[in-house]
């Protein structure tokens, strides 16, 4: 919780830069994130916080600067080739494969593990059906793991919002990724519920060895979870550090709450900002 | 662009079974594939039983009944080739009926004026449909939605028109398919070689959707933001569906050929092309079976309505049948798209789920 | 020189022709979302009721010029409220394959109740017959028509779409339908006056084209919904003018490859065949679409995650 300067970065984000249009929407970025830590991204909407996440599972071509995932330029490589590297994601409007069953979608995330193609997809016996199986033991183990083996043959768009926001977290973990981009887990998720899904998260980062780096509005979880901390404002790093000191800074609540507004805002005021 | 119809639901009826009931192999599970299993066996069995069947209800004619049936499994394969890539792999192309009418001339061609043997001539017509569907297929990708929609359409007409100019030019009135095997020319023989095929590549076409790849095209179709994020090739898969989808409808245009034992260049054209949409629209998008009642659906009305007089009259109006059958295909397309958006085959899990008062519901999106 | 001024004025004719089509075509896609294919169909309903007026009850031309155009607002109407609207939402491909099976069955109507229409019938119009000879370039009476009629449709349509309440609305709808209802503007409203505006845009063209061969089927529209299509696309599917342009772009260059074609053979492939000149013109327009995917003149659209 207090180690502050990562020894070894799993990611690194050096001078990115997104422009959408005229808008600067990302300006000169640096970011470091230490293998194994929980690493918060907040600010207000608009901030540009999602485009960062974009940036790294290739969505979006950055108009300057370079991502490195363990040494390895991430940039130059197609969208569909990061997630071979172990970079999971969850989105902020879950994006789930809605018509296929919970088990399937968690079979689809492994995609990159698996090499079955046409000739061996279409015959009922083999490698298809072979590594399929491993598969899906594999997602079974997951599932169990975050306590949803019960939905796994549900259709997953007909599964009510929380269980679905579950599964996007399901699908992004089964790949046993190194890195897990969280584009805001505690959105839509009752209050009382933010502590357990505080638990959960530290509990994915010790059993999996996962590193997260999560976008997150709800302070009460940043400051239960993260490591570090990162405020962006208008696409630039408005400050960084330990969630508590950067939390109670005056700049980042007057960002948050507008300017004069902050210094009537005590800590616990805060400690649920909905953009 | 494309429409989200619901899981194929006949072939994973456990999609809908308590959360109890499921887990690793489960009670539900065994039982579905039970079903699936004896549906299979059924539907073979009654395959092989209709010849007789339709010799006790037609006696004489039933070789000519048995001809028009065989259309219905050239259907299957057309709607099952329209369905992989449209119904799964989304994408919206309405080229099919260019490869169909192709890979019939290509087989005629090699068969009858060069006189290869028709199995290379099946063979090389397949090659060819497959290799045409890549050469559609990858600028297809670059164009999308309502440009693709107009663009594989010309593609369509201005191939039904080129091959109509080769007909001109060559001063053919029609272009017969000869050196047919021997047991083509028997309509019942025909009739176990089309459901033959029909079969192997439902069971083959099963196996793929439900592998990596089917998966790959229904997360596409799903949500093709996600399916890159986790590491799903589009391009790749796009074109994959292409390929597949344009190599089978080869398959069904050169049977088609065989079947009516000659090559038209109405079969490139603008009404074969919504003859196919029909099959998968009406049958359900992204489903086997759906392909399989759309074909029937499409096979069995002209059979049904050419039981009518032609020219009909109701009142001061008269109509050739096969204008009305043009016409009740459109008039059925359009009160499918209005009223059942997924199809027939979503139909009998529709019910059920009133059954049991649970309505199914779309997801969040 | 003035045998090429010829082809490019008949160009220009037929071009014109497009264009009402591509501007009735763009219209609807660009306000409901359907990509219309059945409105070669309402063309020809549209022309096919106006020949039933000339030869049925020998109406004087006029006359049955403004019951058929009326017909064809009405037309418009009911297929807004009967078609279009049970599947407004439907996603844009399934309410195209939907537009091909109201083509379907618009054609069966029209063949049920005037069954004399299946075959090619003589559709007189006052102009046949009269033309103008210019400095050795000859311009048919009905070719001025079509010049003058478009491009005072041109003319009409673009005070309305920029002046008019109705118009701006419409315009604000093709860019984006909530925005428009925060304005307080009825959508209902303007998409039945969308459907009934491209339908009487149909009507003026079927009858135009009927007017230009004196001949009329039913399915008589079929062969110029394609080249009008693709000059929709090329206009980039989202702007008026530019589907004008597509559309007299598409009609120029047929005419000036049937110029060059003409009288020319490839080996035994005779090139002044309709269809290799469609072939060259399609191929063309899919090289076109590969270097600028939106159009030639469309905007390219920005991907949200």
């Amino acid at each position: 919780m207090t180690e502050v300067v990562p020894a070894r970065s799993l990611l690194e984000i050096h001078k990115l830069t997104v422009r959408f249009g005229g808008l600067v929407a990302i300006n000169e970025l640096d970011l470091q994130i230490a293998e194994g830590e929980i690493f918060a991204l907040v600010g207000p909407n608009g901030a540009g916080k999602t485009t960062v996440l974009n940036c790294i599972s290739g969505l979006i071509k950055p108009a300057a600067g370079n991502i490195q995932f363990e040494g390895r330029e991430l940039l130059s490589l197609p969208a569909h080739k990061r997630a071979s590297l172990g970079i999971g994601r969850t989105f902020q409007q879950l994006q789930l494969f809605s018509s296929m069953t919970v088990l399937d979608n968690l079979l689809t995330a492994r995609h990159t593990q698996l090499q079955a193609g046409i000739l061996s997809g279409m015959l009922p016996f083999g490698r298809s059906k072979r590594e399929d199986a491993h598969a899906r033991q594999q997602a079974m183990e997951t599932l169990t793991l975050l306590g949803l083996e019960s939905y796994a043959q549900r259709r997953a768009g007909s599964l009510p919002f929380g269980a679905q926001k579950l599964i996007g977290v399901a699908r992004a973990l089964v790949l046993h990724p190194r890195l897990v981009l969280l584009d805001e887990p505690a959105a839509g998720v009752p209050p009382q519920e933010v502590q357990e899904l505080a638990t959960r998260l530290r509990f994915w980062q010790k059993e999996l060895g996962t590193t997260l780096l999560l976008i997150e509005h709800n302070m009460r979880l940043v400051q239960a979870v993260a490591d570090r901390v990162c405020v962006l404002d208008y696409g630039s790093k408005l400050a960084e550090g330990d969630p508590k000191t950067v939390l109670s800074d005056p700049a980042v609540l007057e960002a948050y709450l507008g300017r004069g507004a902050s210094k009537a805002v005590q800590q616990e005021g805060v400690s649920h900002v909905e953009g | 662009m494309t429409q989200k119809p619901a899981v194929d639901q006949e072939l994973a009826p456990d999609v809908v079974a308590q959360p109890e009931l499921t887990g690793k192999k489960t009670l539900g599970g065994r039982l579905a594939s039970q079903r699936v299993w004896l549906g299979c066996i059924a539907g073979i069995l009654a395959l092989i039983l209709l010849p007789m069947l339709s010799d006790l209800i037609f006696g004489g004619s039933s070789d000519f009944q048995l001809h028009h049936i065989s259309l219905i499994g050239i259907f299957i394969l057309a709607a099952l080739a329209q369905n992989i890539l449209t119904g799964y792999a989304a994408q919206p192309s309405l080229g099919n009926a260019a490869f169909f009418g192709v890979s019939a001339y290509v087989l005629t061609w090699l068969s009858s004026d060069l006189g290869q043997p028709y199995w290379i001539g099946i063979l090389a017509a397949v090659v060819v449909s497959a290799l045409l569907g890549l050469i559609v297929g990858t600028p297809a990708l670059r164009i999308s939605g309502a440009h693709l929609a107009v663009a594989t359409l010309g593609l369509v007409t201005t191939v039904g028109a080129l091959l109509n100019f080769w007909d001109t030019t060559a001063g053919r009135q029609n272009y017969d398919l000869s050196n047919l095997p021997d047991f083509l020319n028997d309509d019942r023989t025909l009739y176990y070689f089309i459901f033959a095929i029909v079969v192997c590549l439902l069971f083959l076409s099963y196996h793929l959707l439900h592998s990596r790849v089917g998966r790959a095209w229904i997360a596409i179709r799903d949500n093709e933001t996600a399916a890159e994020a986790f590491g799903i090739n589009l391009t790749k898969y796009k074109l994959q569906a292409f390929v597949i989808s344009a190599a089978m409808t080869g398959l069904a245009g050169s049977l088609y050929a065989t079947w009516a034992t000659t090559a038209s260049s109405s079969m490139s054209s603008a009404d074969q092309t919504i003859a196919f949409l029909a099959m998968i629209v009406v049958g359900g998008l992204g489903s086997l079976t759906g392909s399989i009642l759309g074909a029937i659906f499409v096979g069995f009305l002209p059979l049904l309505l050419g039981q009518l007089p032609s020219p009909m009259v109701i009142g001061s109006f008269q109509l050739q049948i096969s204008t009305l059958i043009t016409g009740i295909y459109g008039l059925l397309l359009l009160l499918v798209l209005i009223f059942f958006p997924s199809g027939l085959s979503s139909l009998g899990t529709q019910a059920g789920n009133w059954l049991q008062r649970k309505p199914s519901k779309g997801g969040t999106e | 020189m003035s045998a090429f001024l010829q082809v490019v004025i008949a160009g220009l004719v037929t071009g014109s022709l497009y264009g009402l089509l591509t501007l009735g075509i763009v219209l609807i896609y660009r306000t409901t979302g359907v990509l219309n294919f059945a409105y070669g169909a309402i063309a020809s309903l549209c022309a096919c009721f106006m020949y039933i007026l000339l030869t049925g009850p020998r109406l004087n031309f006029w006359i049955a010029l403004v019951l058929t155009l009326l017909f064809s607002l009405l037309l418009g109407i009911v297929l807004e409220r009967g078609f279009a609207r049970p599947v407004l939402h439907a996603p844009v491909f399934t309410k195209a394959i939907a537009t091909l099976a109201l083509a379907l069955v618009l054609e069966t109507i029209a063949q049920a109740i005037w069954p004399q229409l299946a075959e090619v019938q003589h559709f007189s119009t006052p102009f046949e017959g009269q033309a103008l000879h210019l400095g050795g370039v000859y311009l048919s009476a009905i070719d001025i028509v079509i010049l003058v009629v478009t491009a005072s449709l041109m003319l009409v349509l673009n005070l309305f779409l920029m002046h008019t309440r109705m118009g701006i609305a419409m315009r604000a709808m093709a860019d984006n339908i909530p925005a428009t209802r925060l304005m307080g503007a009825s959508v209902g409203r303007i998409f039945m006056l969308v459907w009934a505006l491209s339908s009487f845009l149909a009507a003026i063209c079927g009858i135009l084209l009927a007017g230009q061969s004196n001949l009329i089927n039913v399915q008589f529209m079929d062969p110029i919904l394609l080249p009008a299509f693709i000059g929709a696309v090329l206009g980039g599917l989202d702007s008026l003018p530019g589907s004008l342009i597509g559309g007299i772009l598409v009609g120029l260059v047929s005419n000036l490859l049937a110029y060059f074609l003409a009288g020319h053979m490839l080996g035994a492939v005779d090139m002044s065949n309709p269809a290799i000149r469609d072939t060259l013109i399609f191929v063309g327009f899919v090289i076109v679409l590969l270097i600028r995917p939106q159009g030639l003149r469309g905007r390219a659209l920005l991907r949200r995650v």
